[in-house]
């Protein structure tokens, strides 16, 4: 075969097989469309091979491993209990195996062809894939740019053997002895505090004033507290200046109060952001148009400047999770297949899995006054749960803001325990429409820890039972 | 402008039946808008 020769046309071409690739792939074949999708790397992108899933899986053996040294307080002692960490690696590993397997089943049985090679473009109808120096021509009708995003490299701190990004920070081959984490964001909050639940010493240096920015104070010092129980030292408006990196260290120069601060460990984890995967695919080539930032522009249909060709997930602008990836994906396809499909959603729910964990969506009571409403505000706190107390989570609030006048809930922030999936039933509020009634009139079984989520829209109307509001 | 408020099903009827919600008047508790609400929309814009 000639390189470069063999052309193959299709309806739908995806690029990307992340969250947001696989299922906008998987959605546009339930629709009829001959679709292909193109990955470099494994199946499942970053969330499921270097991103949500691994990361998860780690912090859930750290919490066994701390819940089986520290559950006294329930009459459990252990002795001489152990960490092999390679058998976690390895264990996470297939929890990642079995879910790229699934994806790659999926695709298959909905008759998705995937190719394995690197996208670029050439034509606005047109791309080569290439495997190594080998490239074959892909024509297509669509084609949907999926390609996600990867760790920001800062300049002063390039990433090596001791200087390393989450993706190295998921696979270290034993629990380092200490580790810095520069960012603290929810990735480096997250992966920094799993480790210290495995005994590493952990400093976070974060430039801001408060580590994971963008939640607010009361929900934030839970967290706090907690790092500081699990040994994690936070310096806040600090600012990391320059690293050295040996075989066996790094020390890393930083400044804080203007004044100029040195600490080595074993490793400097860099987690300040991430960036687009958009400067290698072509696409100046095309005039498919980019911002400053490198995010592909899109209207709310995830069109691009150029006819036929959509963009979605980490590539485009607004939070970069998986969730949106994967809702913009459907909504991608189904344009595609001639539906009249929108990006149309009130909230996005962003998660924290940190100890304890952070659930937030909607409004929150700030942003809720700046937008103009008067609002009613009603929090429950675990102290005061059954459930909570029987499973000797006790730390952390739910918390509902609503407009005041009309009662509809607008937002909903929680901290603690379960958080993630608490927040579930509040998002669907939230795109219902719902108010604080509609939440309190809905039974709640007891003991559980959602019954929290009914009595804050209590406190909201003033009749909240388990809570003296005097 | 505040956004009409319907569930995400009814906002994508209307969409796929060429209404713009927001034009829609809610006939609902608390204003808001209904399937039947989207429906007559559309009946009405073909009359
Ligand atoms: C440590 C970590 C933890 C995270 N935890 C969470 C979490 O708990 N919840 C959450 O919602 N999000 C989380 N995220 C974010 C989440 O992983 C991303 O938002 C999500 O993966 C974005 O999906 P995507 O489909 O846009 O892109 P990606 O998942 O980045 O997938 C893009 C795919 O495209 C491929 N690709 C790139 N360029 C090309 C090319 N030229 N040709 C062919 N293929 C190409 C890549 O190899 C990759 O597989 C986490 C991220 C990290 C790093």
């Amino acid at each position: 075969m000639v390189v470069g020769e063999f052309t193959t046309e299709v309806d739908v071409l995806v690029l990307g097989a992340g969250p947001g690739g696989y299922v906008a792939a998987i959605r546009a074949a339930q629709l009829g469309k001959k679709v292909m999708v193109v990955e470099k790397a494994e199946v499942g992108g970053v969330c499921l091979n270097r991103g949500c899933i691994p990361s998860k899986a780690l912090i859930s053996a750290a919490h066994r491993y701390e819940e089986m040294n520290h559950s006294d307080d329930m009459g459990l002692t252990a002795d001489g209990v152990k960490v092999d960490f390679s058998k976690v690696q390895a264990w996470k590993q297939t929890v990642v195996g079995k879910l790229t397997g699934g994806v790659g089943s999926l695709l298959k049985g909905n008759g998705v062809e995937l190719v394995q090679g690197e996208a670029l473009f050439v034509t606005p109808n047109e791309v080569r894939v290439y495997q190594g120096n080998e490239f074959n021509r892909y024509k297509f009708n669509h084609c949907i740019i999926a390609t996600g995003s990867r760790p920001i490299e800062l300049r002063a701190f390039p990433f090596g053997k001791r200087i390393i990004s989450s993706t190295e920070a998921l696979s270290l081959p034993e629990i380092p002895k200490s580790m810095v984490v520069i960012g603290g964001g929810y990735i480096g909050i997250e992966l920094g505090q799993m480790y210290a639940k495995f005994g590493c010493q952990v400093t976070v240096i974060e430039g801001t004033e408060q580590i994971l920015p963008l939640f607010e104070n009361e929900i934030v010092r839970w967290v706090q507290r907690r790092l500081k129980k699990d040994g994690v030292t936070v310096h806040t408006k600090a600012k990391a200046v320059s690293a050295e990196q040996t075989d066996t260290g790094v020390t890393l120069k930083y400044e804080i109060n203007g004044e100029q601060k040195e600490i080595t460990a074993d490793y400097l984890l860099v987690t300040v952001g991430r960036v687009p995967n958009t400067d290698e695919l072509g696409l100046d080539q095309v005039g498919i148009k980019k911002n400053e930032r490198g995010l592909i522009e899109v209207d709310h249909q995830c069109k691009t400047n150029v006819e036929n060709v959509y963009a979605i997930g980490d590539v485009t602008a607004g939070p970069a999770l998986a969730h949106k990836a994967s809702y913009e994906g459907k909504v991608a396809a189904e344009v595609i297949a001639g539906h009249n499909s929108a990006v149309d959603y009130k909230c996005i729910p962003s998660v924290v899995f940190s100890d304890p964990e952070i659930a937030s969506v909607g409004l929150s009571e700030t942003e809720a006054k700046e937008q103009g409403h008067t609002v009613a505000t009603g929090k429950f706190n675990y102290a005061a749960n059954g459930r909570a107390l029987s499973l000797n989570a006790n730390e952390g609030f739910v918390k509902v803001v609503a407009d005041k006048e009309s009662g509809i809930v607008l937002g909903c922030q929680i901290v603690g325990p379960g958080a993630p999936d608490l927040i579930a039933e509040m998002g669907l509020a939230i795109e219902m429409g719902a108010s604080l009634e509609d939440i309190a009139l809905t039974i709640h079984a007891h003991p559980t820890l959602g019954e929290m989520v009914m009595e804050a829209t209590e406190n909201a109307l003033g009749q909240g039972v388990h809570t003296l509001t005097k | 402008a505040k956004r009409a408020l319907a569930t995400p099903a009814i906002r994508r009827l209307a969409r796929e039946l060429g209404v713009d919600i927001q034009t829609v008047k809610g006939t609902g508790a608390g204003g808001r808008v209904t399937e039947e609400d989207v429906r007559s929309a559309v009946a009405s814009q073909v009359s």
